[in-house]
């Protein structure tokens, strides 16, 4: 899959950016606050719907315009699509594919396949679960739309179970009237919990595999990667329909109701799920030095990108922001050469020597200024 | 820029920026303005056609208002919209009271009416289970389904709620609830519209038509 052209209109600093790119490597050079991750940011709305760096859409309209407007042509093999993306400062947002509108997320989000590594992506080792979680739910929902529909689904159920404990805590409500509710709430949460946990088991299981491979080729050391699925409601998938696991699900929510009563607050769930990352036995984002963190990120990343690839047959888009300078020149030059046979790639970096030397047939390279575009 | 020529909307609000030199049309627009589906602008629109167009239409809608007010109840026994107590549907003895559709709201009936093709009875909750609104099992009125179940020997309870989250709940409560009376509960499929393309249709809903495929 690879990104033909671009046209962009008001879209955070970038006032008005048309683009044509390689279907190899893209390289965006400029200073830092210019730009170069805009365009990214641009590139990367459709895949998700929305930005990869969880700022809301009002925040990607430039200062002073009343709406931004992005359109991209993407071939996938033979076939081209054609997608459009409008904004407003209204909180309206218009999607577009191939000229006809969608009105909901999920008819827009994975048409796109792309990989973001930026420097926020050493967090999926260092940082707290909500950022694995974010990892894996990007990555599953690209590859099996049902998954985005459960996510949300549960989501919602969530919400409506904690607005029923935030009441029993503060006393406007008392346990004997809401007990129903919770119940109810609990069986409509496990509805959606069985498929997401079977789902994340199976997508974490061939990430676990293509990581170990990704972080050998990449570190000389031959250590190995494991991944670990921490479910957060503990309960055993029996086998059998999604409906019989969900009951082993709602078993245990209903045997820690008691607890969540006590605490006012929802404690588990498949909002508490989580994954060990570990190194030759040992537990990386606890004992990683700072060269092994970095390198199993990125695994985990090209491991995302290895299962668009098995499940569906695309080679993703990845996109590289500024994560150059937090490697090794031996280890970077290993990462660009080897993503860059399968994949379109766009690297965004602020220093010229990261991609210095290395001059792939075909390369573009443009300098971002003040929100402007140009080709070098 | 031209500020001889007022933007529609300066011109809606009148010139000093908001209100009408009329205090009792400003009242009408700010009435209208309270409905569903009125914003300032539409309400203007209306409070003067109202008070400037020729015609009854004025005096028609002020009558009609009032006597919708007082003639207009809810059906004591399924909650729909009637002007006579019980209403028509539960009142007909051409309908079957062992086949009982229960809908989230009282226009939920209108489609299946006019498509007049089920000859059961109705039964209307009102809303569906959403704590976040402030609506729980005390405030819908299953122990009123449960005793219309009973009395009515209800053979089939058909659930035609809507298939979000808060739907799927309610019908898991109403599942629940069930459980341990003698009768069957279905809930309507979900699918692909009749002559519509599949091309067309969202992923959703497809996976949905595909997992409840039947024999052919």
């Amino acid at each position: 899959m690879r990104l033909l052209e671009a046209s962009l209109l008001d879209f955070r600093n970038l006032a008005e950016v048309q683009l044509s790119f390689s279907p190899g490597v893209n390289v965006l050079l400029g200073d830092n606050g210019h730009g170069k991750t805009n365009v990214l940011e641009a590139l990367n709305y459709p895949a998700l719907a929305r930005s990869f760096r969880g700022a809301r859409d009002e925040e990607l309209i430039r200062f002073g315009s009343e709406a931004c407007h992005l359109r991209l042509a993407i071939a996938e093999g033979e076939k081209i699509l054609d997608i459009e993306v409008g904004l407003d400062r209204g909180g309206r947002r218009r999607m577009r594919v191939d000229g006809d509108e969608v009105h909901r997320r999920v008819e827009l989000v994975g048409r796109l396949a792309t990989v973001v590594f930026d420097p926020q992506t050493v967090e999926l080792v260092r940082g707290g679960p909500e950022m694995r979680r974010r990892w894996f739910d990007q990555g599953i929902s690209s590859v099996d739309s049902e998954y985005l529909i459960h996510l949300q689904a549960a989501n919602r159920a969530l919400k409506q179970k904690a607005s029923l404990l935030r009441d029993v805590r503060r006393g406007f409500s008392s346990l004997g009237t809401v007990s129903r509710d919770l119940e109810t709430w609990n069986a409509e949460l496990a509805a959606h919990a069985a498929p997401l946990v079977r789902k994340r088991a199976d997508w974490l299981s061939r990430a676990a595999q293509a990581g170990r491979d990704s972080y050998m080729d990449l570190s000389d050391e031959k250590q190995e990667l494991q991944l670990v699925y921490k479910q957060g409601v503990g309960s055993e998938d029996p086998g059998g329909t999604d409906a019989d696991f969900s009951r082993e699900i709602l078993a245990v929510l209903d045997y820690i109701t008691s607890d969540e009563i006590r605490r006012g607050r929802c404690l588990s769930g498949p909002q508490t799920d989580d994954v060990d990352i570990i190194l030759d036995g040992v537990s990386l984002r606890t004992y990683g030095s700072r060269g092994e963190t970095r390198t199993a990120a990125i695994s985990l990343k090209l491991a995302q990108a290895e299962i668009v690839y098995g499940m569906r047959g695309v080679r993703p888009v990845l996109f590289f922001d500024d994560i150059f300078s937090e490697l090794d020149k031996d280890r970077s030059r290993k990462l660009q050469e080897r993503t860059a046979k399968d994949h379109q790639v766009f690297i965004a970096t602020a220093r010229a020597e990261d991609v210095a030397g290395w001059e792939p047939a075909g390369a573009s390279t443009w300098t971002v200024h003040e929100g402007v575009v140009t080709i070098r | 820029m031209d500020h001889a020529t007022p933007t529609p909307r300066e011109a809606a609000k009148g010139n000093d920026g908001g209100e009408f030199q009329s205090p009792a049309l400003e009242r009408l627009v700010r009435a209208l303005g309270r409905l569903p589906g009125l914003g300032r602008k539409s309400a203007t629109r209306i409070a003067l056609e109202l008070v400037q167009g020729g015609g009854e239409t004025a005096a028609e809608l002020a009558e009609s208002v009032t006597a919708a007010r007082e003639q207009v109840r809810t059906c004591s026994r399924c909650g729909a919209i009637t002007e006579d107590d019980p209403c028509r549907i539960c009142c007909s003895d051409k309908r079957d009271s062992a086949l009982l559709c229960v809908v989230a709201s009282p226009v939920d009936i209108l489609p299946f009416e006019k498509a007049g093709f089920f000859q059961g009875r109705y039964f209307v909750l009102g809303r569906l289970l959403s704590p976040l609104d402030g609506v729980r099992v005390d405030d819908l009125p299953f122990d009123r389904l449960d005793a219309r179940i009973r009395e009515h020997d209800v053979r089939e309870l058909i659930l035609a709620l809507d298939s979000s989250v808060e739907g799927e709940a309610t019908a898991l409560y109403i599942q629940r609830m069930i459980e341990d009376l003698d009768l069957s509960l279905t809930r309507l499929a979900t699918g692909i519209p009749v002559g519509g393309a599949l091309a067309y249709t969202d992923e959703a809903t497809l996976h949905r038509a595909f997992q409840f495929r039947r024999s052919f």
